[in-house]
């Protein structure tokens, strides 16, 4: 479940889990934020966008998995 | 026992939730001279529906739309955001409109990235364009840091739960609970003016996909805090009635539907609606804006509908790619670039997400006063006026400006923190807190989903009923006492969504008392037992109001 931390970049700055809006990360003591409640994550992408150095990445579940077909001739 | 901060926090103006709505308020509350203390459920960097951007902002600039504004205010009653507005505040809403956008162009949010003040989308050949396309995607930090330059306070990770007033019925200030750590703390206001911009109310009803409650186009946080808030302390509430929906790619719910440029088409390719074959920035398809039962409809003939950019030319491709990052739309952008779906050759199944209420709230006036004294309101949780994020930022200045003078006539504050309510949800919080966790007890979250399975089914779209209201009143009125005396929580986020989970039982009553007495078909409002719409209540809006511990109905004439 989305968000997914690259533990290797995460500098532990904690601006993820200032920012969201559903309150979905903690820094609990840990180098790198815990993701608390990752089935509260709306996928905003807030986190992402915040992450200084691109540590963060969304993984959207596959009940969100878009649908697409090719588009008719 | 939870904790509570021994200091009240004394401020002129307490704005609740920071979000376009609050930031506004906010800034313009400051500009008076008022003190001004925001307090924000997560951070007013990244809160609320505008979290990530917006790039249409509706209004009327007279060197584009002429001096004439009556086109404009036909457009707006009949546009997406139309059909329940009272007319005086939507003029006053397009009077002032155009200066709200060039704060916001000269605060650093490009208003006229393409360098005119361009019009596109949400439109019907042949008619006027209302809808600015702007570049918003910094918009809410901006604004947050024009009330910081201002001297306004932020208190983030804050929630509202609480609207306090005094045997008069006036505001004297409002209850906090701080989640800013795992335990959670009390925090008292102060207040005489209480602006409530809590937003849109999601997670009311049961979410497409499965289980994932927080899948929503609009912000999950938005759990009708203000609106409950608002009703317990005697506001009145309207338009409830009425269901809203809002509709985009399946499943993935976003918002932006106008920021794609294409045409719905279904499975073979055809076109669905009669607006355009060919796309193009100016005119994407509307179908979906006005035919709102089209997806609906399309799929019990058993055809899916397709969102289908093929068509586009590859200069208005990159403006809908542009478009989509400024909506906040990056992390469907980012999973199409992933997957590798692309527009130019793929199209993608829109269908209809899941009611919510968006103005459908609080009933204000033109000075964005409640009927309680002292208390504000604007913004998505609006109910008698809807222009999204483009209402957000005018009526919130409204009422910013409407409360700071009020604060100028009234200096002294009351002892807010020793009212009863205080003592009485410290007590309640506590509890809650108590309650062994785990199996024993329903956590928030299963009293949520039992929630949207009732209102799903009892008061839904597909099929409403006198027999559905009632048996479903009576639901809802069990799980209320359940949650009451069950529902545990282990530390202060948890408390925090068991409160939001019990403002939107609350709202889940409202909506089907108000609804019970519309005895017509109006909209999704879809009354199998009255299959008509009934022109005499054309323009008749319905209010709720708690007087004496029951819930007052109203109807009134729009005005």
């Amino acid at each position: 479940m989305p968000p997914v931390i690259n533990k290797e970049e995460c500098i532990g700055c904690g601006v993820c889990a200032e920012i969201c809006p559903c309150d979905v990360l903690h820094m609990t003591g840990e180098d790198v934020p815990q993701i608390t409640y990752p089935e509260e994550c709306w996928h905003c992408n807030a986190c992402v966008l915040d992450c200084a150095v691109q540590a963060i990445k969304l993984r959207v579940p596959l009940p969100a998995m878009m649908l697409y077909l090719e588009a008719r001739e | 026992m939870i904790g509570i901060n021994n200091i009240p926090v004394e401020c002129d103006v307490l704005v609740v939730g920071g979000g376009i709505g609050g930031l506004m308020a906010a800034i313009s509350a400051a500009d008076q001279g008022a003190k001004v203390v925001i307090a924000e459920k997560s951070n007013t960097k990244r809160s609320g529906s505008g979290s990530t951007g917006n790039d249409h902002f509706q209004c009327y600039i007279p060197e584009v739309h002429g001096e004439d504004m009556e086109p404009i205010l036909r457009e707006m009653n009949e546009c997406l955001t139309g059909g329940y507005l009272d007319q005086d505040l939507t003029a006053l809403f397009l009077k002032e409109s155009f200066d709200r956008v060039k704060d916001w162009n000269k605060w650093g949010i490009d208003m006229r990235p393409h360098g005119t003040w361009e019009f596109n989308g949400h439109a019907m050949p042949g008619r006027p364009r209302i809808f600015l396309k702007y570049a918003g995607a910094n918009q809410k930090s901006v604004l947050t840091n024009e009330a910081l330059k201002r001297g306004v306070t932020i208190f983030n990770k804050l929630p509202i739960a609480e609207v306090i007033t005094n045997t008069s019925g006036e505001v004297i200030g409002a209850i906090g609970v701080s989640i800013e750590s795992e335990k959670p703390e009390l925090k008292i206001f102060r207040a005489n003016n209480v602006i409530l911009t809590t937003g849109t109310t999601n997670r009311l009803y049961s979410p497409k996909t499965g289980g994932m409650m927080f899948n929503l186009g609009f912000c999950p946080s938005c759990a009708g805090n203000g609106r409950a808030a608002a009703y317990r302390a005697g506001a009145k509430l309207i338009n409830l009635d009425i269901p809203n929906t809002h509709a985009g790619p399946k499943f993935f719910n976003r918002c932006g539907k106008a920021t794609w440029i294409g045409v719905l088409k279904d499975y073979e390719g055809k076109p669905i609606g009669p607006f355009v074959t060919k796309p193009s920035k100016e005119l994407g398809d509307i179908t979906a804006d006005i035919w709102h039962g089209v997806f609906g409809i399309k799929n019990k003939a058993g055809e899916p509908v397709y969102m289908d950019c093929s068509e586009t030319s590859e200069e208005d491709i990159q403006y809908m790619l542009w478009g989509l990052t400024q909506e906040g739309d990056t992390s469907l952008l980012n999973y199409m670039d992933d997957e590798g779906i692309d527009v130019r050759k793929h199209m993608v199944e829109f269908s209809t997400y899941e009611p919510f209420l968006i103005g459908r709230g609080i009933e204000i006036n033109d000075k964005a006063a409640t009927n309680v004294p002292g208390l504000f309101a604007a913004g998505d949780e609006v109910g008698n006026f809807r222009a999204d994020i483009a209402g957000a930022a005018t009526f919130g200045w409204i009422a910013g400006k409407s409360a700071a003078e009020r604060a100028q006539d009234i200096k002294t504050f009351e002892p807010a923190e020793k009212s009863s309510i205080v003592e009485e949800k410290k007590q309640f919080y506590s509890e809650l807190l108590s309650r062994e966790a785990g199996t024993a007890n329903p956590s928030w979250k299963e009293v949520n989903i039992a929630l949207q399975q009732i209102m799903t089914d009892y008061a839904g779209v597909e099929v409403r009923s006198e027999h559905l209201f009632k048996a479903g009143l009576k639901y809802l009125k069990d799980l209320k006492g359940k949650a009451i005396s069950t529902m545990y929580c282990q530390n202060s986020h948890e408390l925090m969504r068991c409160l939001e989970v019990l403002d939107l039982i609350q709202l889940g009553e409202l909506i089907m008392l108000t609804a019970q007495d519309r005895k017509e078909t109006r909209g999704k409002h879809n009354r199998v037992d009255y299959p008509f719409t009934n022109p005499l209540n054309n323009n008749r809006f319905i209010t709720v109001q708690e007087v004496e511990g029951t819930a007052e109905i109203k109807w009134r004439d729009r005005h």
